[in-house]
């Protein structure tokens, strides 16, 4: 439980707030080059602002300040923007199928190094989808390891072949045993966190039968991504950027380590769950996420579905727009949770002396730092930590681009 | 929603206890209502015993939504995190912390007391320790 001034402080973003000054010292996601590809103005809401993603005489992208009307609904995309000239402009910056933008105070940092951002652009596919709530609770569902063995629980196993593009349909390493199982079959992971020069690293021991324990690395990318794996192929780097207050954006990018991306499929999975232009899920609130209590009994934990996207969507959304944190109880489960929020207070301090250099990535530094590790892995109990180093070091000996660390 | 949600708002009421619904409204595979008492969410349901319970609707844990929970082993389980709950409220079970843990034993989300006659149910939405249910007939619910 944690007081509400301090629940306000981590969560609200808009103009003078705490964190949504930390937020804004990095580059965040304002949309997808999809988006763009008419060549046309795209309205952009961001951390409060309503913006526009214009063309200059030059041809380059800008992001400029749009008029609005105090009424608009917070994801609002008018068909016709109007540029409001005395409004700021903020820089931007296209990374691998998204339009980064930065809206803090000074120089933008150097990008990091990280996987999704130095594989080709044939390697990495980007998409985005709303959530109606607050960025801080969709952040922290994907620091929260435990939470796969039950929320996205398959009381059946689905067959990994067909799995191409989906969450948690591999196999687990070389093993054989569908991922799904061993999450269903061990719901109890000894978390260990450990601070980086990128934010956190999240290691999640499942111990099996037979003196084998199945490894799963993950990350926080302060202040608001994550980096976690998808498959055995793939790694999902997600950011959830607000927004406002009460609704966000997450957007992914999907790194091959292997063979080019088939985006065609993947686009194509994503198009049929989602309304455009603002990117709404076909299942959502207001028709119960496709909720079936039939399905529940037999064959998924929440009822809604095989897409695990839904599943968190559901978790986070219900909520409420802002988690009340003066209720909650943490466990031992949730100690990524604390460590993330910790960090983000100090980074909020130090913002508020003008310490921007103590914040994480915000020196020449940043640029150096690669990687980072995300891998499921399954070894002997006694060897897990070299098993997972050196899975993830096979999957980028074999790497196609240069994803040596 | 799972189903509409009852709402309550007490002080239009005459009685300390509110009419929620009827028992015949939980004869049902998955016997659960929404109720909202006083601007306050909770969820109705019945257990494997038969009996009633009304505690608060969001998990202590993080807040998800127990309408959407499992009814499985004579409780409500968080589809979340799997925290399990009795129709007191008490958290009986949190499967994703360390195995011994007693967390469970401290956590306990709130709890309306019920009281049935005739086939309906009503709620204490009085303040303290519930009174001698009297004044039925005033209990109506608002909607």
């Amino acid at each position: 439980m944690i007081p509400q001034q301090l629940n306000d402080q981590l969560t609200r973003v808009g103009a003078g707030s705490a964190a949504g000054a930390v937020l804004r010292q990095y580059w965040q996601p304002a949309c997808l080059m999809d988006e763009l590809s008419e060549g046309k103005p795209v309205p952009v809401n961001l951390l409060g602002e309503r913006l526009a993603m214009v063309k200059t005489p030059s041809g380059d992208w800008s992001l400029v300040t749009r008029k609005s009307r105090p009424e608009e609904r917070p994801t609002y995309h008018p068909q016709q923007v109007e540029v409001d000239p005395d409004g700021p402009v903020y820089p931007v910056h296209e990374k691998r199928g998204i339009m980064f933008a930065f809206l803090g105070q000074g120089a933008a940092p150097e990008f990091p190094n990280f996987d999704c951002f130095r594989a080709p652009d044939s390697h990495v596919f980007a998409f985005k989808g709303l959530w109606e709530c607050n960025w801080l609770q969709a952040l922290e569902i994907g620091i929260d390891p435990a939470h796969a063995s039950f929320l996205h629980r398959f009381l059946k196993d689905e067959d990994p072949k067909d799995s191409y593009g989906k969450q948690f349909r591999d196999t687990a390493a070389d093993s054989g045993i569908p991922i799904t199982r061993v999450l269903r079959e061990y719901p109890r992971p000894e978390i260990t966190v450990d601070e980086t020069d990128y934010g956190l690293k999240i290691t999640s021991l499942r111990h099996m039968e037979g003196d084998l324990t199945h490894v799963r690395v993950t990350n926080a990318i302060f202040p608001d991504a994550i980096c976690i794996p998808m498959s055995r192929e793939m790694t999902i780097t997600q950011w959830h950027v607000p927004v406002d207050d009460h609704n966000c954006y997450w957007y992914t990018m999907f790194t091959s380590f292997d063979q080019p991306v088939n985006k065609e499929l993947m686009r194509e999975q994503r198009l049929a769950e989602h309304d455009l232009p603002e990117y709404r899920p076909v299942k959502n609130k207001a028709n119960d996420y496709h909720y079936d209590p039939a399905e529940q009994e037999v064959l998924t934990y929440t009822g809604m579905g095989l897409d695990i996207n839904v599943h968190d969507q559901w978790a986070v959304e219900m909520m409420g727009s802002i988690q009340d944190r003066t209720r909650e109880h943490l466990g031992r489960s949730d100690v990524a949770i604390i460590r993330n929020r910790r960090l983000l207070r100090k980074a909020m301090a130090a913002l508020e002396s003008g310490d921007l250099e103590s914040l994480p990535m915000q020196d020449s530094a940043a640029a150096g730092i690669i990687g980072p590790l995300s891998n499921d892995a399954i070894a002997s109990t006694e060897d897990w930590q070299g098993a997972s180093w050196q899975a993830d070091m096979e999957r980028r000996k074999d790497c196609p681009w240069d994803a040596t660390v | 929603m799972p189903a509409k949600t009852i709402v309550v708002n007490s002080s239009r009421l005459a009685s300390d206890w509110a009419y929620i619904a009827n028992r015949s409204d939980l004869v049902s595979p998955r016997p659960l209502l929404p109720v909202t008492i006083d601007s306050r969410p909770y969820v109705l349901f019945m257990d494997e015993e038969g009996e009633l319970g009304l505690i608060g609707r969001h998990c202590p844990h993080r807040g998800a939504d127990l309408c959407y929970g499992r009814l499985e082993n004579n409780g409500i389980r968080c589809p979340f995190h799997g925290w399990h709950f009795d129709r007191t409220g008490q958290c009986v079970e949190t499967p994703a912390e360390p195995e011994g843990s007693k967390m469970y034993r401290a956590i306990k989300t709130p709890m309306v007391p019920l009281y049935e006659q005739n086939g309906a149910i009503y709620a204490y939405v009085g303040e303290g320790e519930p009174t001698e249910p009297f004044n039925l007939e005033h209990a109506e619910t608002v909607q």
